[in-house]
């Protein structure tokens, strides 16, 4: 394209009509949690799964101890303001460390 | 989980919206935006990609006004550029741009007519400005300039940080377009004894109670000339998930302070103290902002300049190349701002070093392009280095550095390849 037709082209766009608004429509989410017998399973589909995807969880390093767990289910509480119940905190972090982290089967958890 | 296949904020969160974005979403709806058609993602085969990592198996999802990008969270959503993408020039699309957000209750409908740009606080004349009278607020400037999350290449760390897993692809280089924030400050009048500024968006917690995603700069930062509201990267608007229609563009500086959406600069007469600032966002208070795997740092401050960093973007790890055959190597290298001035290259695993070309020159803050021949002379394995010094003498470092929250990364890189 010779320089000048791209000069006129441009001022074509500037003088168009500008934007004045956005609307976009995210994709749906798809990810879930893995099944399993354990009690917290029920609890953080409805617990985690409020606020945000299952990729949070899934996606963090599988050695991940027991302590990361507790320490970011109660950071999930306060000071990040999810309305789950202290007493559901245990059997969360029960399932997420042993479905996820350093006690699942396959890492030879206890 | 049928009860979540769309990934939209709770209902608490919408109740919570500010009236204006309930109100853009309603006139959405009702056809304002062409017949009610949002923007949608293109449909694309689904594919997948793996981090080098454990645990690094990711899809590649085609978000609104993206392509096909590595998905690391879809509520809120959290998308890193696939590495392959630097290689195609200094310039990152818009649509190949990362994306991250803290909190899920993101804006998805953004109506101009009712967005206000509000400015208030410790200032002599409050503003509430639309997008157009910021415009008119001054000449517009332009600045080519890297946004790097703070957490790019923490899945990369030995020992493993908690977090976001992400590669190297949390990074990405735009020119934009926009007013110094400057400017606007000065329009609203800072009175005596403010010390920082606080910036929101329109982004909130889905819940209420969550800390609201903020964050400060020093009056003195602020002020500087460099601090930009940008509503125009690469020539077009800020796409959605990128910040529509203004985000704070702090050159030079990680992008936690890069605040999307903007909605509120707020100028303060103490020390901004919320959750963003103070205690998430912070680095060991040392030279390499580094410590000892898990050791607790003694005194820790906010994150703020890039460290320097470089890339090989034409070979990935594993790449088979032909003996004896010349062949060009090339990539990028950044820093804080002060400006690459050598690139470095090693084809032996750092036993020796030779000078690369640097690229056209687009600015202190952006990357710079750089490259090198190099002909392999015998078969089998070549570990290749790259390593890039700016204006001061900063650098990389041979081994890696770590640091609690597992940001900074920026080891001098390897990439293994074979020739055949």
């Amino acid at each position: 394209m010779r320089p000048q037709l791209f000069a006129l082209f441009l001022c074509a766009a500037v003088a168009a009509p500008a934007v004045l608004a956005l609307e976009i429509d995210l994709p749906p989410e798809t990810a879930q949690f893995k099944p399993s017998a354990l009690p917290g399973y029920e609890l953080v589909q409805r617990n985690c799964m409020l606020c945000h995807s299952v990729h949070y969880i899934q996606s963090q390093p599988p050695q991940s101890p027991r302590g990361y767990w507790e320490a970011t289910v109660k950071k999930m509480r306060k000071p990040f303001g999810a309305p789950f119940p202290e007493s559901e905190v245990p059997a969360m972090v029960d399932y997420l460390v042993k479905t996820y982290g350093a006690e699942r089967p396959a890492a030879g958890g206890k | 989980m049928t009860q979540f296949t769309k990934p939209l904020p709770s209902a608490a969160s919408l109740l919570q919206r500010r009236a204006f974005l309930k109100q853009a979403g309603a006139l959405g709806a009702a056809g304002v935006l062409g017949g009610g058609t949002a923007l949608t993602a293109m449909a694309a085969a689904p594919s997948r990609i793996a981090l080098p990592f454990d645990n690094g198996e990711r899809e590649l999802v085609a978000y609104p006004q993206k392509r096909p990008l590595i998905l690391l969270t879809a509520r809120p959503p959290q998308l890193e550029t696939p590495f392959s993408i630097f290689d195609d020039g200094e310039i990152t699309p818009n649509d190949a741009f990362f994306v991250r957000y803290h909190w899920s209750g993101i804006p998805t409908a953004i109506d101009l007519q009712d967005y206000r740009l509000n400015v208030g606080g410790n200032v002599a004349k409050p503003l509430a400005l639309t997008l157009d009278e910021l415009k008119q607020l001054g000449e517009a400037v332009e600045v080519v300039a890297v946004n790097q999350c703070s957490g790019n290449s923490r899945g990369l760390l030995t020992p493993r940080v908690n977090g976001g897993q992400l590669g190297n692809g949390a990074m990405g280089n735009a020119r934009w377009t926009g007013i110094p924030l400057r400017k606007v400050l000065e329009h609203a009048g800072i009175k005596a004894g403010s010390v920082q500024i606080s910036f929101n968006g329109l982004d909130t917690p889905p819940l209420g109670d969550g800390p609201d995603f903020v964050k400060a700069l020093s009056v003195d930062q602020a002020m500087d000339g460099e601090v930009m509201l940008a509503w125009q990267m690469n020539g077009a608007d800020l796409p959605m998930l990128n910040g529509y229609p203004l985000r704070l563009v702090v050159p030079g500086h990680y992008g936690t302070y890069w605040v999307k959406h903007l909605s509120d600069i707020t100028v303060l007469d103490h020390p901004f103290e919320g959750f963003w600032m103070n205690p998430a966002y912070r680095v060991p208070d040392n030279a390499g902002a580094s410590t000892a795997p898990g050791v607790a740092p003694a005194k820790t401050v906010p994150i703020s300049r890039f460290n320097v960093r470089s890339f090989i973007t034409n070979l990935a790890d594993g790449a088979q190349v032909h003996s004896g055959r010349p062949l060009e190597v090339r990539g990028i290298a950044f820093d804080g701002g002060y400006g690459i001035t050598e690139v470095a290259f090693s084809a032996d695993g750092g036993r020796s070093w030779q000078s690369a070309r640097l690229g056209k020159d687009l600015g202190r803050y952006s990357f710079r392009r750089w490259s090198i021949a190099f002909t392999p002379t015998r078969k089998g394995a070549h570990e290749l280095k790259v390593r890039a010094v700016n204006r001061i003498g900063q650098s990389q470092p041979i081994d890696p550095l770590w640091n609690p929250a597992g940001y900074m990364r920026n080891v001098v890189e390897s990439t293994h390849i074979v020739a055949v």
